[in-house]
């Protein structure tokens, strides 16, 4: 994954990464109301790591050190506990990415019916626009719309190769991304379970 | 026409609204199972016989006996993690009969004793996650959820929680771990959620679909629900039906029918001129059944017999345009991504089984390599904390399995291109 | 809070009957039966089992699957297997999974020799390798902290160092980020591993994965040899095996008590050790004084042993019952003894004093030091409450604030934090608050509480909050201080007050005699003539005081320099310009000496000493010579032993034990004690039946 990560000694000029300070961690106000929110809701505050870190995610575009540190601070943890956290799950960005994400899933069912072709064809045509976030991900829970993607949150599909430029346009665009084929307009399979 | 409990009229507009939940009896068995004892609530659900839906195919019923009793606080979480490839039922339950499982937790939650409840959503699931929160505003505001239910004196708490990305997460301990905001590593059992769990407390876990059935067996009765299906699969079970076939999607069948009627009766078969080479009866996870295999009945004890399981009961159809060993290569790929990295043989064994098929694929491997992948596999299996290590062995195992000859012939074939 | 109660059951394992505490981890049980169940991830001292690495797994008869011996707790009448068949292909595939990864770079590896995955993988491993592709490869070595180099190549990831953040020291640096066989031990964006447990984690590794930056390449296991020792750099006293090659310290590691340090070592003890035991010094530091050095000229220079030993003999014999003496926490209880015995014998002066905080009641130090009332380290992880009373564990004894954490963490210990003031002002309210937790009340406090002019006050009120909450009837309960030097306890015992003999005996008590075990008038009896009992004996600040004042003309320093290591710095500057003749037993050359000793004798690092000290909690323990002295160093107790001959005085001391036994005889509280006994584990005096000596000194107050 990250060679960054594993071949990078530790800056012996930096302090070491307690629990940061509030006089010296500055947290927008916004993003400090809303973890504490967070934190409130559980029996132990501790829970709110993951709705936390997304809300950092939101307001910085990924869990940047800054981002990390801030929720570390209104946490009252080590900004180290919260990267294990967020280099643990796939939904949290530990580098830069683009505003847009497109995640096209790549697994069985849907690379049964060429995900694969899919996912290359959005790499291609997204190319290096820093506007996009494009990445095969792992089973979205969708196979029956397979191939699909998760664009910016929204399902759709199933896709050909032919969507692609339009899919990336609507989604620049910040409008619903291929409102015929959201999910969440797609009626049950069973034929039995009907209105 | 097959009976329908959790899709009966789904598509109906506004279901997920209060409203329209609630003039086609919603909330109806949450007022029964109130003015019953919890111990005769749990009676029922012990009578219907119900199986955990996620997977393990578990006793629900059971599992909340095991709960001490007593007046320490008790923790219900709904897994609504579904991310085992080829399962997308509970999505399409959330999405459109969301009160149907906010009302199961509550009387399951009054059965167990429990006043505190988590769903635990995947958070690529954002549609769903988001119906979820504003039925559950809903049912809040309606004092269905909340302190002094219906005025019964039972009180429940209930968070939807979001996660983000990772599939062990749908491991009831890893969930557990990422629910209290950590790594969602699997823990070591014993202790079992149901004595420690959730903030060290007794915990009650189950799937979406499990608890979206329990207002129908309150309403019907535990004995009337077990009448469904076979002996030791009662009830309906949904199935996602996804790969090779005509109609992909979820159907709601009856457990026991012939798995081929799934596959060829309601999603259509293979494309024409296409036979079905493998299928997966229970998500990735379950070890391949051949396309002779398809009459088998499709309920827990006759798919375990026939060597592989129910699972989550998503079928997955591989038709015979594809080599075995992409297949092998996107199971395999899967779980070493998803791998926690905690037990030795499930981190290390994935990420070697890939290494080898890869060699597979650039002619780099002899036959010997399928016997050192069927021991590596081997060594995986029950071997670790959690079952992920397995979830590919099993199925890794049943492909070098059934088809070794095409396995051995492939490698042959890349030898000779490779020189 | 109730210890744990063990039950002893009986259980099959390889097919032998072996018993074993009930609940006790298989893999403990199975040593009881001569049985090794290979472990990585296992740790007792981490806490509970992770079972995380998969080495353990063993085969329970009516248990289908294979279940890891580390966290299966063995009951009566289980059946175990560990070399089945079954178990054997499961270690060696769990074997040849965690050699996929490895480097197998043994031949330059620091761990090479102490590896236990060479060790497992010799005797539990499957022999060959069926392993093709190419490893991963990372840069390597890389710094984690300026102590420690972290090799991720080597790392088996078996979590023990990142429970060790976590769940010990609780300082939450050190973590695993990414996932699955990405997954890697790491900090938070480059910041090092700075904290104050952190070399803990080097001795933990099982593989060559962490390394230490200051032993790295420096010796092979079989170049070197282990000396078992005390840490003396702080009252904690943790116990430590030297790694020593060519008469030098080349690594500290700890050296396991459970009523000590309970495993750990602190960064300090660890790491400090190319100052605290080179000949040179420490780096950019005041350097290491190896052979006796003479004031001439203004300058310091090096002279023969004879004509040092002249020189302040002369200056000594001047000044007579004019001379002070102070003795640094550093010094062992037969230095101070000996100090003590040439002084009083010797010089006729009373005036000599250990301690910081000044002069305190005799009566007060009984009160406090009496046995019924004295907590041991092991009951702050038990207590229902423990009270820091004018004390940062962390600071003046660290190994004690992990001891403090996994109270709070395992059993709920209630930690209440107090000042001096608080204790003034709330005696009562602080009373409550742990009472309210329950009934065995620790109270951990610090030398400090008793300093200045409120110090008896202090003291007071502090025996009788213990009063209040009944800490000497209740087991599990008591006192346990912190003092400011690492012996301040034994210095104490052993008689280095200004108003106590050995023992904690009136100094103008008949019983004087006692400090010369043949009762011989020549010293004994002289010694009380030639002490005026007008005079009242001075305290370090009272000694200060008298030098600025020509009330005093001589100082005696044994391993403590006034200057940087005591208060009332103005003072004490004045006070050392003033005196006649300062005569300092020196480590180091440090500013106060430096500038004002006469004559400078070398003294020993704790590594050449051969001793006892006492732990705050009155465990007596012995200091073992690992490696010879530097220069022309010579032993502290020879060294009096000579300086009191010139004065006139025979101690009669010609060997180290020698000096044990005339300590061990003078308090009457440590009769009968002997080093054998002692041993490498030490024993609390309290534990002793000699302990009954207590009660009747307080009875003859």
């Amino acid at each position: 994954m990250s060679a960054r990560g594993w071949d990078m000694p530790a800056d012996l000029e930096k302090y070491p990464a307690t629990i940061p300070d509030p006089a010296s961690t500055p947290v927008p106000e916004g993003l400090r109301r809303e973890i504490e929110a967070h934190m409130a809701l559980y029996p132990d505050s501790r829970s709110a790591a993951l709705p936390a870190l997304e809300a950092a995610q939101r307001l910085h575009g990924w869990c940047s050190p800054e981002a990390i540190e801030q929720v570390a601070c209104v946490m009252g943890v080590t900004p180290a506990s919260l990267d294990a956290v967020a280099t643990f799950y796939d939904m949290l960005e530990t580098e830069p990415v683009g505003e847009h994400s497109v995640y096209v899933c790549t697994n069985i069912s849907c690379s049964l019916r060429g995900a694969d072709e899919l996912y290359a064809a959005v790499r291609d045509a997204a190319g290096e626009d820093p506007a996009f976030n494009v990445r095969a991900f792992e089973c979205l829970g969708a196979c029956d719309i397979a191939p699909m993607a998760s664009v910016d949150g929204a399902y759709v599909g199933p896709l050909s190769v032919e969507d692609v430029p339009r899919l990336l346009e609507d989604a620049r665009a910040g409008r619903e991304v291929l409102p015929e084929m959201q999910l969440a307009r797609r009626p049950c399979a069973d034929p039995e379970a009907g209105r | 026409m097959s009976t329908k409990l959790l899709f009966d009229r789904i598509d109906e507009p506004g279901l997920n609204t209060l409203a329209v939940y609630e003039r086609r009896g919603g909330y109806e068995s949450l007022r029964k199972a109130l003015r019953m004892t919890p111990e005769d609530v749990l009676g029922e659900l012990e009578a219907s016989g119900l199986r955990g839906r996620g997977g393990a195919g578990f006793q629900m019923g059971k599992k909340v006996s095991f709960l001490p009793k007593g007046s320490i606080e008790k923790y219900l979480v709904c897994n609504a993690d579904e991310s085992e490839p080829g399962t997308f039922k509970d999505r399409e339950l959330m999405q459109k009969s969301p009160h149907m499982l906010i009302e199961g937790i509550v009387i399951a939650a009054y059965a167990a004793g429990a006043t505190r409840s988590f769903v635990y959503i995947r958070g690529e699931y954002v549609l769903q996650a988001d119906i979820l929160d504003a039925a559950l505003k809903e049912a809040r505001a309606k004092g269905y959820v909340g302190e002094d239910i219906l005025g019964s004196g039972h009180s429940l708490s209930l968070l939807v929680h979001r996660g983000a990305g990772a599939y062990i997460c749908g491991e009831e301990t890893g969930l557990l771990d990422s629910l209290e905001g950590k790594r969602g590593n699997p823990r070591l059992k014993p202790p079992f959620p149901a004595n420690q769990g959730l903030y060290q407390g007794p915990t009650l876990i189950n799937n979406v679909e499990t608890l979206s059935t329990v207002p129908a067996i309150v309403r019907m009765g535990g004995a009337e629900y077990a009448k469904l299906g076979t002996e030791t699969s009662t009830g309906t079970k949904l199935v996602s039906v996804s790969g090779h076939v005509r109609r992909p999607g979820n159907y709601e069948i009856e457990l026991g029918i012939p798995s081929r009627e799934i596959v060829y009766g309601l999603a259509g078969g293979p494309p024409e001129g296409r036979e079905v080479k493998c299928w997966f009866p229970g998500g990735s996870s379950a070890p391949v059944l051949t396309g002779a295999e398809l009459d088998i009945p499709y309920d827990f004890d006759s798919l375990a017999k026939a060597g592989s399981m129910l699972g989550s009961g998503a079928i997955i159809v591989v038709d015979d345009s594809t080599p075995i060993l992409d297949l092998a290569l996107k199971v395999a790929k899967f779980y070493r991504h998803e791998s926690c990295g905690k037990c030795t043989p499930c981190r290390e064994g994935t990420n070697w089984t890939v290494k080898m098929l890869e060699r597979i694929d650039c002619g780099e491997a002899t036959p010997m390599d399928l016997e050192i992948m069927a021991s590596v596999c081997d060594h995986i299996i029950g071997n670790c904390l959690c079952v992920l290590g397995d979830a590919m062995a099993m199925p890794i195992s049943s492909m070098i399995a059934k088809f070794r000859d095409e396995l051995e012939a492939h490698i042959e074939n890349r030898r000779l291109v490779a020189a | 809070m109730p210890r744990p109660e063990q039950r002893v059951i009986t259980f099959t394992i390889d097919g032998r009957e072996v018993q074993a505490p009930e609940n006790a981890m298989l893999v403990d049980a199975a040593k009881r039966g001569d049985v090794e169940i290979p472990v990585f991830c296992y740790e007792p001292k981490l806490g509970q089992p992770v079972g995380a690495c998969r080495m353990c797994l063993v085969e329970i008869e009516g248990i289908p699957k294979l279940q890891t011996g580390c966290s299966t707790p063995v009951k009566d009448g289980m059946v175990v297997h560990t070399s089945s068949e079954r178990v054997k292909e499961a270690q060696q595939a769990v074997v040849e999974f965690l050699l996929v990864n490895h480097p197998l770079d043994c031949p330059v590896c620091d761990k090479g020799g102490e590896c236990p995955l060479q060790d497992i993988t010799f005797g539990w491993g499957p022999g060959i390798s069926r392993f093709v592709e190419p490893k991963r490869h990372f840069v390597k070595p890389l710094e984690l902290s300026p102590t420690i180099a972290i090799d991720r190549e080597r790392c088996i990831l078996c979590y023990r160092c990142v429970r060790f953040s976590q769940e010990i020291s609780e300082d939450h640096q050190l973590v695993l980020l990414e996932r699955g066989a990405h997954s890697y031990v790491s900090t938070f964006d480059g910041h090092p591993y700075v904290a104050p447990f952190s070399g803990n984690i080097v001795e933990l590794c099982p593989v060559g994965a962490l390394t230490s930056q200051p032993y790295r390449f420096k010796a092979r296991p079989w170049d070197v040899e282990d000396a078992g020792t005390v840490c003396t750099l702080c009252p904690a006293q943790c116990n430590v095996t030297l790694t020593v090659r060519d008469e030098r310290v080349l690594r500290v590691q700890a050296r396991e008590h459970p009523e000590v340090d309970d495993g750990w070592l602190c960064d300090r003890g660890r790491f400090a050790y190319p100052g605290a035991h080179s000949s040179k010094g420490w780096v950019g530091g005041p350097e290491r004084v190896t052979e006796p050095l003479l004031r001439d000229g203004g300058e310091l220079r090096p002279v023969s042993w004879e004509r040092a030993l002249e020189e302040a003999a002369a200056g000594l014999k001047r000044a007579g019952a004019r001379t002070g003496a102070l003795v640094g926490g550093e010094a062992t209880n037969e230095e101070g003894f000996l100090l003590a015995r040439l002084m009083r014998e010797g010089l006729g002066s009373p005036h000599l004093d250990s301690r910081r905080a000044g002069m305190l009641a005799l009566e007060l130090h009984r009160a406090l030091s009496d046995p019924r009332l004295q907590a041991k380290v092991s009951d702050l992880e038990f207590a229902h409450a423990v009270l820091v009373l004018a004390a940062d564990p962390i600071a003046d004894a660290p190994i004690l604030d992990l001891r403090l954490r996994k109270g709070v963490r395992r059993h709920g210990t209630k930690l209440v934090q107090a000042t001096a003031e608080d204790l003034r002002e709330r005696a009562g309210e602080l009373a409550a608050r742990l009472r309210d937790a329950g009934e065995e009340i620790v109270i951990l406090w610090g030398e400090r509480l008793t300093s200045g002019p409120r110090g008896e006050a202090a003291a007071e009120a502090l025996l009788r909050l213990a009063d209040t909450l009944s800490l000497a009837d209740t087991a599990g309960a008591g006192l346990l201080e912190i003092p400011a030097g690492t012996n301040g306890r034994g210095l104490r015992e052993a008689g280095v007050l200004p108003n106590a003999n050995p023992g904690l005996c009136e100094t103008s008590d008949p019983r004087l005699r006692r400090v010369c075990p043949t009762g011989a008038a020549s010293c004994g009896e002289d010694a009380r003539e030639r002490v005026s009992p007008q005079e009242s004996p001075l305290d370090a600040h009272g000694m200060a005081q008298g030098l600025a004042e020509d009330e005093l003309t001589a100082l005696l320093l044994l391993q403590v320099d006034p200057l940087p290591d005591l208060p009332d710095g103005e003072l004490w500057a004045r006070a050392l310009e003033r005196a006649a003749t300062v005569v300092a037993h020196a480590t180091f050359l440090t500013d106060g000496v430096r500038a004002h000793a006469n004559v400078v004798f070398p003294a020993q690092a704790y590594a050449e000493k051969e001793g006892t000290i006492v732990h705050p909690d009155g465990r007596i323990q012995r200091l073992r010579p690992a490696v010879a002295h530097p220069g022309s160093t010579r032993a502290q107790w020879l060294l009096l032993a000579d300086l009191a001959a010139r004065i006139g005085l025979d101690l009669e001391v010609r060997t180290a034990s020698m000096a044990s036994r005339q300590l061990f005889d003078a308090v009457p509280f440590y009769a009968g004690l002997t080093l054998e006994e002692i041993g490498g584990k030490g024993v609390r005096w309290q534990e002793r039946p000699a302990a009954s000596a207590y009660r009747q000194i307080e009875e003859n107050v």
